[in-house]
């Protein structure tokens, strides 16, 4: 019997699309993982937390817009110091000087090509800081596990971006990856109290942040104590804003255990005892 | 009458990739002399060394020893082949280029001037029969009509000196018939044809001259009537030069 | 003179009658597209890393382009037979390289002239900026660049005869020294020896290829580098392709064709 190679063809495309329908529904429990959240898990498995890093990096190659030492560079690792985590840039002049990873032109050669690249040290103009978020949306696609991701591109949107709604929806996909993080929390938190001035909204968070916190292990909570002493500190201002000073001071006694600075939080907390001396009349709480 | 291609002593060794093994010495000592106007015949078995001379005379090959020139000048000096034209054994053309496009490159590498050009081509495409073609790329050529635009491009500047390797092996009778044409006509235009073939037959009806090469060495040369007399025909000497034995017998 | 310009134009004929250039160029259009209608948290005027996206697309395709198409040059005319015809014109070995090269080095040219023509609009029309300037100094270092390129591949096609292991090499080459070519010294240090003074040699002997690759400048609007380093560099790249295409006619021009 002849057959046409067409219909041989066309008969085991059938076969091979009738089988995908009927299979697809089952493949995923073979495998015994869940359904890849997006292409790049995917593709790379877990291989791909590797690119998160580094495409962390690049929002900070941007942030610097190309003025980065490369992995070549000596002594320039310990300098990389990552932009944005340090919550906006205060850098003093010697500390520009200390960053230019470049040094003196060892020959010719590497003086030469110091023409066509970039050897300035500088940050991107405040309208401009968008352009490091493809990076900070690449890594968290990459790796959703990566807490400084949210946080910092968090801080970008809603500092400088003037963008708290993208920012808010970040750091929410944040959570749903990382339940209870109390990073993420911290940073939401500031959302609704320095943006939206829901003082009650921020409570709520902070307060579920500092709960989370608590129901770590030991190790961890030594290893988040700064996002804790964070949150204590300001929920105590937070409820010192509001007059609830009671509150105020409970936060602020527990923002001493932590504090390295126990003295200045002694002072605060003796500031408001002298105010909830003074006016009687205590504001109701909210 | 002035001698136009010549050889003098010429050895070509073919160095051999394995070192163990000795070189392949393809040519020891030829001498050849082809003078203005002849149709001269490069005969020889297969192997004899006829392609190895004429890639000495086109400077594919440096030569071992000994020297070649056409016209005089020196084959390494490249405006030597200002005047030649050449169809090798067998070749492919760009085959991204159409005929009309191959032609006019070449035309170029000659130096020939526009209107020169245009009256070549269109003159050559209508020799070769490929004028209804000429827009078309190469590739989509059949193996005859390659053959032919071989045949125009070795035309195209109007050479006085045509070296031709085994111009008609591998063609239809038509096809052979053609070549023997244009053979005879640039014959009767005063040009000099040097073209190598085993076929004796037809060297026999278009060659005034000839000379056999067997196993890299001249064993002949003369017109066609001083090698076969004493001889039936071309083909009874040549079986004769070359050693065949029984055939001379006969 | 004339003979180089019609060897080299065969060259480029080659170039847009085959396929290779269309697929590139569809192929980083395509790109490009999908990375521009990627949406990051609805900010639209986003536009450096689809810059950089583009450009880094751009020089992997003209690398492509101008290696491929050197490489395959000479072995292509031999295997085809095509250059005993040609070579049995009055045309010496010297102008069939240099020929060559032209042919390389323009059709190059004129596939970075469409890409980078492509990048213009693409960015222009996000960001209704059109710097000239910096795009014709990046795109002209780019091309110098390649011109060494194609000197360098030129230089391995007459030894290496399958076009694939010179393309293959000199990809590897070629990006190796773009990568890690102005931190040789660097690594070097880093070694023991007989690997340092190796090193060490390389940085100095290596063409600097890096130097050419201006893409910061664009991607993040720094403006032009200095035209007098460009013009040192330019002259940098024509001593050494005037050094590969020199050591090209050396290895080619007593080579015997029929082998
Ligand atoms: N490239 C080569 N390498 C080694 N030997 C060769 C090469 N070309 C030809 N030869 C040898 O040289 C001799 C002459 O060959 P050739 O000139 O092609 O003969 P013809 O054209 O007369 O048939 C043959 O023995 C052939 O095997
Ligand atoms: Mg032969």
């Amino acid at each position: 019997m002849k057959v046409s190679p067409w219909i041989l063809l066309a008969g085991l495309l059938a076969l091979a699309f009738t089988l995908a329908t009927k299979l697809a529904a089952t493949a995923d429990n073979w495998s015994g993982r869940s359904k890849p959240e997006n292409v790049f898990e995917m593709l790379l498995g877990d291989g791909r937390r590797l690119f998160a890093n580094e495409s962390f990096t690049m929002a900070d190659v941007y942030f610097h817009s190309g003025y980065y030492p490369s992995m070549f560079d000596q002594n320039a690792k310990e300098q990389r110091e990552i932009i944005a985590a340090s919550h906006g840039h205060k850098e003093t002049e010697e500390e520009e000087k200390k960053e230019d990873f470049f040094g003196q032109p060892h020959d010719w050669i590497d003086a030469f090509g110091r023409n066509f690249r970039i050897t300035r040290h500088t940050h991107l103009a405040a309208h401009q800081e968008r352009e490091i978020l493809p990076w900070l949306r690449l890594a968290a696609d990459l790796d959703p596990q990566k807490i400084e991701t949210y946080t910092v591109g968090a801080y970008f949107m809603r500092e400088h971006l003037g963008r708290p709604n993208e920012a808010e929806a970040f750091l929410r996909e944040g959570l749903r990856h990382n339940p209870g993080n109390s990073e993420i929390l911290f940073e939401l938190g500031r959302i609704y109290r320095e943006n939206r001035h829901d003082l009650n909204r921020a409570r709520n968070v902070w307060e579920y942040g500092v709960k989370s916190y608590l129901s770590l292990s030991p190790d961890l909570q030594k290893e988040n104590k700064l996002v804790y002493e964070e949150l204590v500190m300001n929920l105590a201002r937070l409820e010192d804003e509001a007059g609830n000073y009671a509150a105020a001071i409970k936060w602020f006694e527990k923002g001493k255990v932590v504090s390295p600075a126990p003295d200045a939080i002694q002072k605060q907390i003796d500031d408001i005892e002298k105010k909830l001396a003074g006016a009687k009349p205590v504001a109701a709480p909210k | 009458m002035t001698v136009i291609l010549q050889t003098q002593k010429l050895r070509v060794e073919y160095r051999n990739r394995d070192f163990r093994q000795a070189n392949k010495v393809a040519l020891l000592g030829l001498d050849l002399e082809v003078r203005a106007g002849e149709v001269f015949g490069f005969l020889g078995p297969n192997g004899a060394g006829k392609t190895t001379t004429m890639n000495v005379l086109l400077g594919f090959i440096p030569p071992t020893s000994g020297s070649a020139s056409l016209f005089g000048i020196d084959v390494r000096q490249p405006i030597a082949r200002q005047r030649i034209g050449y169809l090798p054994e067998l070749t492919y053309y760009y085959k991204f280029l159409t005929a009309e496009e191959l032609l006019r490159f070449y035309a170029k590498i000659f130096g020939l001037s526009r209107s020169e050009t245009d009256r070549r081509i269109a003159d050559l495409l209508k020799l070769v029969e490929l004028e209804h073609a000429s827009k078309r790329p190469i590739k989509s050529y059949s193996k005859g009509m390659q053959q032919r635009v071989g045949i125009a491009q070795s035309l195209i500047n109007n050479p006085d000196l045509l070296i031709l390797d085994e111009p008609t092996s591998g063609l239809d009778p038509l096809g052979r018939m053609k070549v023997r044409e244009i053979i005879q006509r640039l014959k009767d235009e005063g040009k000099t044809v040097f073209f190598s073939s085993h076929e004796l037959g037809e060297v026999e009806a278009i060659c005034d001259h000839v000379a056999i090469v067997h196993q890299g060495e001249l064993k002949a040369m003369g017109t066609v009537a001083e090698i076969s007399a004493g001889h039936p025909n071309l083909e009874q000497a040549f079986l004769k030069v070359v050693g065949y034995q029984n055939a001379a017998a006969s | 003179m004339n003979k180089i310009f019609a060897l080299a134009g065969v060259v480029i004929k080659e170039l847009y009658r085959r396929k290779d250039f269309y697929v590139l160029f569809i192929l980083t259009a395509l790109l490009t597209f999908a990375a521009g209608s990627a949406n990051f948290f609805h900010d639209a005027k986003i536009v450096r890393y689809l810059k950089d996206i583009c450009l880094l697309l751009i020089w992997v395709s003209a690398l492509l382009v101008a290696i491929l198409t050197a490489a395959r040059q000479i072995p292509a005319e031999r295997e085809a037979r095509t250059i005993f015809p040609l070579l049995a014109k009055p045309v010496s070995r010297a102008q069939l390289i240099v020929g060559k090269f032209l042919g390389c080095w323009l059709a190059t040219g004129l596939a970075l002239f469409v890409f980078y023509l492509f990048f213009a609009v693409i960015t222009g029309s996000r960001e209704q900026i059109w710097p000239v300037g910096v795009y014709l100094e990046a795109a002209w270092m780019q091309w110098v660049m390649l011109a060494i390129v194609i000197g360098m591949v030129l230089l391995g096609s007459i030894y290496f005869a399958a076009p694939s292991s010179t393309t293959t090499i000199a990809f590897i080459v070629v990006v190796g020294i773009l990568f890690v070519g102005s931190h040789l010294n660097t690594i070097a240090l880093q070694q023991g020896e007989p690997v340092q003074s190796i090193l060490a040699f390389l940085y100095f002997t290596i063409p600097h290829l890096e130097w050419y690759d201006l893409r910061d400048f664009v991607v993040y609007d720094m403006g032009m580098a200095p035209v007098g380093a460009v013009a040192l560099a330019t002259l940098y790249a024509a001593a050494w392709t005037g050094i590969f295409l020199l050591l090209t006619w050396l290895g080619f021009r007593r080579k015997n064709l029929t082998t």
